[in-house]
């Protein structure tokens, strides 16, 4: 069997959250004589998982529980405090696409920032523009400012964008929550591509009908460990029990 | 890597130019109107100094780049946070790239004071030219450093650009800009050069102005003033960038 793509070797991340929160050099001066005591938030206990070539995993849970924490930790945007994460395939992450355009800037030009951001070079993203406006159905805004869009139409760009930048892997937070009916079905359209030309992915959702639809197999994660593992309808029937436990 | 940079600094010049020409040189009347103003009213002031508004150009322009890059670059990372939460990418080119406007008006600065310089009978030497140039990267260098390392400051303290606003408005007048280094006493020159702006500024007008290359000493200061920001800047960026979007 072919090396995973992906594996996670006994990681873990906390965060200590502080009873008082200090934020400016103001708190911290006129507060540098009171005691401050902080509270440790354990995100992630010794996860482990692997992701094998061309297979579909979905992460599953309640909110809070770490899922977000470990698809960051994934992607390599946060580090991890101990344990290994080891990738080995170009990973396309498709996080919080609805928030954080610069809205000073057209749709063409918010496409080439997060294109060249996400590893397309300009040559790409130009002969892809056409493409991508037309995925969002956003072509006759391409020249309005992002702050003009509605926070959908946002959204739609983001997807848009990561769709056309897939590399191997394609890393999805809840992305089938997002866009009107229509713009849903042609995600679902393009992931189901994107599955067959022999891409893995690695879904996060806490709805596991489209866990169980979209995935093989997954874990369910509760207060940062991993609780249950395997085909993706069991643990999506043992996660309803959790929920309603 | 190429392509992003080149995208960010296109959108960055694009946004606060508006994308035309017209929008820079709107940007560049801040600085000039400045200038004007008070060369209007301090050349009387100086009225015993001939190159006292050849001075008072250089060091103005000088440092209205560092008052506006250190801005720049002490918010960067906030600014431009929402890509870092996007996708792994090396944090220090949203930092770098996020000076590249005010680099590109400190060339058309230096422009400029080469322009005035020439046109009130002095033009400078191929050398000092050249001298000048140095210490105009000097200070880009300088000014690296300082974002590397507030940038991520800011992310956990976030009123340092307010500390730092207060900290420049009180630079303005602690490096000799609108008044003659040597109108102070002769003791208190070394606490002024400890302000990295006042080496630059006088090196700067030494090689242009007065036509002198300044000593070894000085330029090994200067030099050990950029090793020793760079050195710090990058140090405390390796050591917070690597959490900087969980700040975010």
């Amino acid at each position: 069997m072919a090396a995973p793509l992906i594996e996670l070797d006994q990681v873990s991340k906390h965060f200590f959250i502080p009873t008082v929160r200090r934020e400016t050099v103001r708190e911290h001066v006129l507060g540098v004589l009171d005691p401050r005591g902080s509270q440790k938030l354990q995100v992630l206990d010794r996860v482990s998982l692997a992701l094998a070539p061309g297979e579909a995993l979905g992460i599953m849970g309640r909110n809070g529980c770490g899922k977000s924490t470990l698809l960051k930790i994934i992607c390599g945007i946060y580090q991890p405090d101990a344990g290994r994460v080891t990738v080995r395939a170009q990973i396309t992450p498709i996080l919080e696409l609805g928030v954080g355009w610069n809205q000073e800037l057209d749709a063409i030009d918010n496409v080439c920032l997060i294109g060249s951001v996400m590893g397309l070079s300009i040559a790409e993203i130009r002969r892809r523009m056409d493409s991508i406006l037309a995925f969002a159905g956003l072509e006759e805004f391409a020249n309005l400012k992002l702050k003009h869009f509605s926070s959908g139409m946002g959204s739609r760009l983001g997807y848009s964008v990561a769709f056309e930048a897939v590399r191997d892997i394609l890393v999805l937070d809840e992305i089938f929550a997002v866009g009107d009916v229509g713009f849903r079905a042609k995600c679902e359209r393009r992931y189901r591509e994107l599955r067959e030309a022999g891409h893995s992915v690695i879904l996060v959702s806490h709805d596991p009908r489209i866990v169980s639809t979209f995935c093989e197999r997954a874990v369910l994660i509760e207060g940062g460990r991993i609780i249950n593992e395997g085909p993706s309808a069991d643990v999506g029937a043992d996660y309803l029990r959790l929920l309603a436990s | 890597m190429r392509d992003l940079i080149w995208t960010l600094v296109r959108t960055d010049f694009k946004v606060r130019y508006h994308g035309t020409i017209g929008g820079f040189v709107w940007a560049l009347l801040k600085p000039m109107l400045m200038f004007v103003m008070l060369m209007s009213v301090f050349s009387f002031l100086f009225a015993a100094d001939p190159a006292y508004k050849l001075n008072l150009i250089i060091g103005l322009f000088l440092w209205d780049f560092f008052a506006e890059s250190t801005k720049v670059g002490l918010t960067s990372l906030h600014a431009k946070g929402f890509l870092l939460t996007r996708a792994r990418m090396p944090a220090w080119i949203l930092v770098v790239t996020s000076i590249s406007n005010a680099v590109i008006t400190l060339v058309v600065f230096s422009v400029l004071i080469m322009v005035f310089l020439a046109s009130t009978g002095h033009p400078p030497s191929i050398a000092a030219v050249v001298l000048y140039v140095i210490y105009a990267a000097a200070l880009v260098l300088i000014v690296v450093g300082f974002s590397l390392g507030a940038s991520v400051l800011f992310l956990r303290y976030k009123d340092l650009n307010q500390v730092w606003e207060v900290l420049t408005q009180a630079g303005f007048f602690l490096a000799p800009i609108i008044y003659p280094l040597g109108i102070l006493p002769e003791r208190y020159h070394f606490y002024l050069f400890l302000w990295p702006p006042t080496p630059i500024i006088e090196f700067s007008r030494e090689a242009l102005v007065r036509g002198v290359v300044p000593s070894l000493t000085a330029h090994l200061y200067l030099a050990g003033v950029v090793a020793a920001t760079m050195i710090a800047g990058v140090l405390l960026f390796r050591r917070l960038g690597p959490r900087a979007a969980e700040y975010l």
